[in-house]
């Protein structure tokens, strides 16, 4: 993970800080730093979405295509999910250094959305035990600047509801062979329900206290954070402790109110943006990397 | 300005994928107008007085023909009169996506100057560029561009100073929808036919417009006659699934209610289902690809043995099916659905409708595989008697005929220019003149061999080399040389015109010789291969003059027993170009001692042990009929004909010839195991040679037909006294048994036996200025003795492999072209002949008919027993035994006229 060196005293100062809900870039302790959603930004994706926070920008991007049903759930689609931790976003994750990070990233983020709460995966299947929709969820790592789960995490959500998966319907002839049929026309194409799709919170502990959103300063002073994944309805789906560090059972029960709060807060500004983008169709003005 | 295109497609595994692709706008098309001056254009195509006298727009316009119009309606775009047209790159895309020979037919027009045809990229204009609406098809998007277009285009030119003169901008489609969405649009809008009637000056371009499917046809009657074919994707899934066959429609030559489908299996094992009756040929035409759907086994029928030709109603049913014998019964189907047309245009006469007044007329194509096609014409006096290209439209399943349109007249029946065209248009023949970019590549004029030349090649002008051929050939590809050796050894060298020094790979030259495949021979008349310059010149070895060659040099003994082989690139001096006559002339003449005499002589003793070699290792000797004419020098008719006659140095060039191919062969195979250009003769499968044994058992003769030497042994002792052309005439017989010999690249196969020639490796080397093949193979050779350098296509065995198709593809036609031409001439050498008695052979008997053979005039027709005016004879009909002995009538249609058999 990338990491900065804090010296004693600048820990001591964050740590004041925190203690009174002061943070050195002046939010408070449930604070997220700007947050900048972009999507429909790689043509060649069925969905993607760029997200920068603070310093952070991943891009997420969604391939469909078709493939088998795991054989103990026929009837339904799944996620696949492959980080990236590219050189670019530190010089760390240059050759094999961000392959770790990476494979834990997505592990994470397989516990977090491959399941029948956060996606309907049952509308990703086209014909049970045959064929189903399998989503390549690719994560690419641009900058890191701390906090990046919840920024993957708003990316992956974001480019959920952009994804375009084209329609298609199973034609079969009298023999039982069965034949996928696609349809010409670019904009007939199904849309997934984001709905219950959770963002992750990661909440830090500094100190006595915890934080949202720490930055790179403020995660060198702390030992232990939790990761919570939570729903627009407040619904806890996964949770996760990272760090050397221990957490106490009772600040453990703070940080996880703290994280629905923050978490709940978070579904309803995003979505509104996303529509409000989705409405401007076409004649939207893209960003991009450049912006 | 940067577009994307987006479009999702099926993978080939299944899977399906997101294709993106970048499309660039810019601001730097221009009009093509001369009318116009925002423009920046260099040379404007289109006119500014675009005058069509069309009753409909009094005023100059430009046309834009959508791409249905352009489908449909090429034939009519053709006519020199259509000028001013912009055909919109939608257009052109579409046309190129849908069919493959209309887009080459656009794009020739639209290169003719004359023509003013412009091709406006408006799907990368800026202000024409649409992207595709959600809910909008594909179809529509490109409507809906065009319209764009053309609003585009008619604002754009009104601004244009010239607004008084109205220049317009007209659409042309038949599309209904489109017509209306133009005209909301306020565009001048028109379907094809109401403008092409409008015309004033040219209402002769109305016969050609092809019906449209919307404007039912009146005539034919209301009852369906055909049952419907099935989509497409039915089709498929029906192939997929076994139900149904896929192959191509071979329609019978002598029954128009029989065809048959060649079902291609995997390797070897292809199938033929046979089909009978109209309903179950159900409108498929000769070369369809089409669907077959087998009947149950109780509904097998035998190839029935009439002869048929279509005389129009009647005799729509099925063929009555008598005793037949059960043994005969062949796998039958019948066509459900068609996967693919392969109509091309038709050469054929008009039958002109007994109703004066009547527009539809029947047209009988010249080519008997193919129905007769119902046409509409004003002009039917004037294409009386005339030869006319026709093309199908359509074939409704409630009409008894194919429907189409006039394309143009080919002229008067029966005058030579125009029957020589139409074989070769029959025949696929590429016959236009070489276009400028292939004359291009030609050496410059004088040409001479330069020092450079000659250091990379080996000197051979001291040696006493000549060429022997038939009398008038002057494409000289091959000359020999001989000389006894030192060490008392003899030397043979094979020389062979450089052509592959000319014709350097990949350039128009090469290309087109590549298409050509092969120079064609009509009577009286060549089709080049390569243009007259190398053909006739610069390539071909005549006396006397520096040449460049390719030489195989052997050193044998005196049994002609090969001890070394050498190939070089050579410069040689022919020292006579001889005729075969002459050539046999001075060997015989024992007065003549001279060094080419000797030479010859030396060859003919080789030549002669050679071919002893050969036809014991059991090569076949067989035997087709051959005819010459004597032309009229001036009136260029045939004024006597007669079977060629073959005297022993054909055959000492042949022997050589056939040693050089295979040494040849030998050495390409060696060095290029993978793409070696090879020729191959399969044998032929046991079946073939049923009408053969049939025959020979007629006359109580056996014919061992095991393996080739048996072939060849059988066929020497197959003699009957006092019949002595019995021989010559089984051995036609079993020329007809074998196999077509093909070209093929030696890394797609492994079969590569040379049945004819009992050779196990051949291949063509020693004409390269008649045939590509043998280009190829000089190249291939020039590699591997490290003459030439290499290119990629050449060690690519799938380019290879798909170049042998077109060389055996216009192999065969060339030879059909070169029957038909003859033919031909045998008809014209007739007409003034008046009625004849010659002796003729019976060569198989059918239930109705029988085809005879002339050998005078190498001539074979089918004699009908009922002639319309008459009873028929009473016959037994006996397949057994062919010669049955019947009077027979005594006008032939062609004032020919046989006596039959013994």
């Amino acid at each position: 993970m990338a990491t900065v060196q804090v010296s004693e005293a600048e820990k001591v100062y964050i740590l004041h800080g925190i203690r009174d809900d002061l943070r050195v870039d002046g939010r408070g302790c449930e604070d997220y730093r700007h947050m900048e959603v972009e999507t429909d930004v790689v043509s060649n994706t069925d969905g993607s979405a760029k997200v920068t926070l603070g310093h952070t920008a991943v891009l997420v991007g969604i391939k469909a295509e078709i493939g088998k049903p795991r054989p103990m759930i026929a009837n339904q689609g799944y996620l696949e999910f492959f980080v990236d931790c590219s050189a670019n976003a530190t010089p760390e994750f240059e050759g094999r250094g961000g392959e770790e990070l990476g494979t834990e990233l997505s592990n994470t983020l397989y516990k977090v959305f491959n399941n029948q709460h956060s996606l309907d995966l049952k509308s990703l299947c086209i014909s049970p035990g045959e064929h189903c929709w399998v989503l390549y969820v690719d994560v690419l790592l641009l900058q890191c600047d701390g906090n990046l789960y919840d920024a993957i995490s708003v990316a992956i959500k974001a480019a959920l509801f952009n994804t375009k998966i084209p329609k298609v319907h199973i034609s079969s002839d009298e023999e039982g062979g069965k034949e996928i049929e696609l349809s010409d026309d670019p904009y007939d194409c199904m849309r997934l329900d984001v709905e219950n799709v959770p963002c992750i919170v990661t909440l830090c502990k500094i100190g006595h206290r915890h934080v949202v959103d720490a930055t790179l300063q403020e995660k060198a002073c702390s030992v232990a954070s939790l990761i919570i994944s939570v729903t627009h309805k407040g619904i806890i789906t996964c949770s996760r402790k990272v760090g050397r560090g221990s957490l106490d059972p009772e600040s453990i029960c703070e940080m996880i109110e703290a994280g629905k709060r923050v978490g709940k807060a978070l579904h309803p500004p995003l979505m509104k943006l996303l529509q409000q983008e989705e409405s401007l169709g076409n004649k939207r003005q893209k960003v991009g990397f450049l912006g | 300005m940067l577009k994307s295109k987006t479009f999702v497609k099926k993978t080939r595994s299944g899977g399906v994928m997101k294709v993106v692709r970048e499309h660039y706008l810019r601001d730097d098309i221009w009009c093509g107008s001369e009318v116009c001056t925002e423009c920046k254009q260099d040379s404007a195509v289109l006119q500014r007085d675009a005058c069509i006298e069309s009753s409909l727009c009094p005023y100059p316009h430009y046309l834009v023909p959508d791409t249905n119009i352009v489908l449909r309606q090429i034939d009519v775009l053709e006519d020199p009169v259509i000028r001013n047209v912009i055909i919109l790159q939608t257009v052109l895309q579409e046309v190129r996506h849908r069919s493959a020979p209309v887009y080459k037919r656009l794009k020739d027009i639209i290169h003719e100057q004359g023509r003013h045809f412009y091709t406006f990229t408006n799907e990368h204009h800026r202000e024409t560029f649409i992207e595709r609406e959600p809910g909008e098809s594909a179809n529509d998007r490109n409507d809906r561009a065009i319209r764009v277009a053309v609003k585009w285009y008619s604002q754009h030119l009104k601004t244009a100073e010239s607004g008084s003169d109205g220049l317009k901008v007209v659409l042309l489609t038949n599309d209904q929808g489109n017509k209306l969405k133009a005209e909301e649009n306020g565009l001048v809008v028109y379907k094809f036919d109401e403008y092409i009637k409008s015309l004033i000056g040219n209402p002769e371009l109305v016969d050609c417009l092809a019906l449209s499917n919307d404007d039912k046809n009146e005539v034919t009657s209301s009852k369906v006659l055909f049952p419907e074919h099935l989509p497409l994707s039915k089709v498929q899934a029906g192939i997929k699934s076994g139900s149904f066959l896929q192959g191509t429609f071979r329609a019978s030559r002598d029954n128009y209610l029989e065809a048959t489908v060649f079902v291609q299996g995997e390797g070897e094992d292809s199938t033929e289902v046979l089909i009978q009756g109209l309903q179950n040929l159900n409108r498929a035409v000769h070369q369809d690809v089409v669907a077959v759907q087998l009947l149950p086994k109780n509904q097998w029928v035998a190839p029935s043995s009439v002869v048929l030709q279509d005389d129009g109603a009647a005799k729509d049913d099925n063929v009555d099916e008598d005793e037949e014998e059960k043994t005969a019964r062949r796998a039958t189907g019948k066509v459900v659905g068609i996967i693919k047309r392969n109509w091309r245009p038709f050469c054929g006469m008009l039958n002109v409708s007994q109703i004066k007044e009547s527009t539809r007329h029947l047209f009988t194509p010249a080519d008997r595989h193919i129905p007769r096609i119902r046409i509409e014409t004003r002009q039917a006096s004037t294409l009386a008697g005339q030869r006319i290209m026709v093309a199908i439209d359509g074939w409704p399943k409630d009409s008894r005929y194919p429907n189409g349109h006039f394309v143009r007249s080919l002229g008067g029946a029966g005058e030579k220019d125009t029957e020589e065209e139409v074989l070769l248009l029959e025949h696929d023949v590429p016959h236009q003149a070489f276009s400028q970019a292939v004359l291009s590549f030609l050496p410059k004029m004088p040409w001479s061999i330069t020092p450079e030349d000659m250091a990379q090649r080996q000197d051979l002008r001291h040696l006493t080399v000549c060429s022997v051929d038939p009398p008038g050939c002057t494409d000289i590809d091959d000359a020999l040389h001989y000389r006894e050796l030192e060490n008392g050894k003899l030397e043979v060298g094979v020389h062979i015109a450089d052509v592959s020094h000319f014709i350097r790979p990949g350039n128009a030259l090469d290309k087109e010789a590549a298409n050509r495949g092969t120079t064609v021979y009509l009577c009286g008349k060549r089709i080049d291969m390569v243009p007259e310059l190398l053909s006739s010149n610069l390539c071909s070895l005549r006396s006397n003059v520096e040449r460049f060659a390719f030489s195989c040099i052997w050193e044998l003994n005196h049994k002609a027993e090969i001890l070394k082989t050498r190939f070089t690139k050579s410069v040689i001096n022919s020292k006579a170009s001889l005729t075969y006559a002459e050539a046999q002339m001075r060997i015989d003449d024992a007065s003549k001692n001279d060094d080419i005499t000797k030479s010859l002589r030396g060859l003919n003793k080789l030549a002669k042990i050679l071919k002893r070699k050969r036809i014991e290792n059991g090569a076949l000797t067989l035997s087709s009929l051959e005819v010459r004419f004597h032309m009229d020098s001036e009136t260029h008719d045939p004024i006597d004909l007669q079977t060629k006659e073959l005297v022993e140095t054909n055959s000492m060039v042949e022997e050589f010839m056939l040693l050089a191919n295979i040494s040849v062969a030998q050495k390409i195979y060696d060095e290029f195991p993978e793409s070696a250009l090879l020729r191959k003769h399969p044998a032929p499968p046991p079946s073939n040679y049923d009408i053969l044994i049939k025959a020979a058992k007629s006359k109580n003769v056996m014919i061992h037909t095991d393996s080739a030497k048996a072939l060849a042994d059988s066929l020497d002792v197959a003699k009957v006294d006092g019949f002595q052309y019995f021989n010559t005439l089984l051995r036609i017989l079993a020329t007809r048994c074998m196999m077509q010999a093909v070209y093929f690249c030696s890394g797609m196969d492994s079969d590569f036996h040379h049945y004819g020639l009992a050779s196990p490796i051949y291949t063509h080397f020693t004409s390269p200025i008649r045939r590509y093949a043998d280009i190829i193979v000089h190249r291939l050779l020039a590699v591997a003795i490290g003459a030439d350098s290499t290119y990629p296509d050449l060690m690519d065995k799938h380019k290879q492999s798909t170049l042998c198709n077109n060389l055996n593809y216009r192999h065969k036609m060339s030879q059909y072209a070169q029957r038909a031409s003859v033919a031909f001439h045998t008809q014209l050498f007739f007409k003034t002949r008046g009625i004849l008695n010659e002796e003729g052979f019976v060569l198989f008997v059918r239930k109705n008919a029988i085809i005879v053979l002339i050998p005078k005039f190498g001539l074979e027709g089918t004699v009908f027993f009922d002639s319309k005016d008459k009873a028929s004879p009473n016959l037994v009909f006996d397949e057994e035994i062919p010669g049955v002995s019947v009077p027979v009538p005594e006008a032939e249609p062609q004032a020919k006229k046989q006596k039959l058999d013994r």
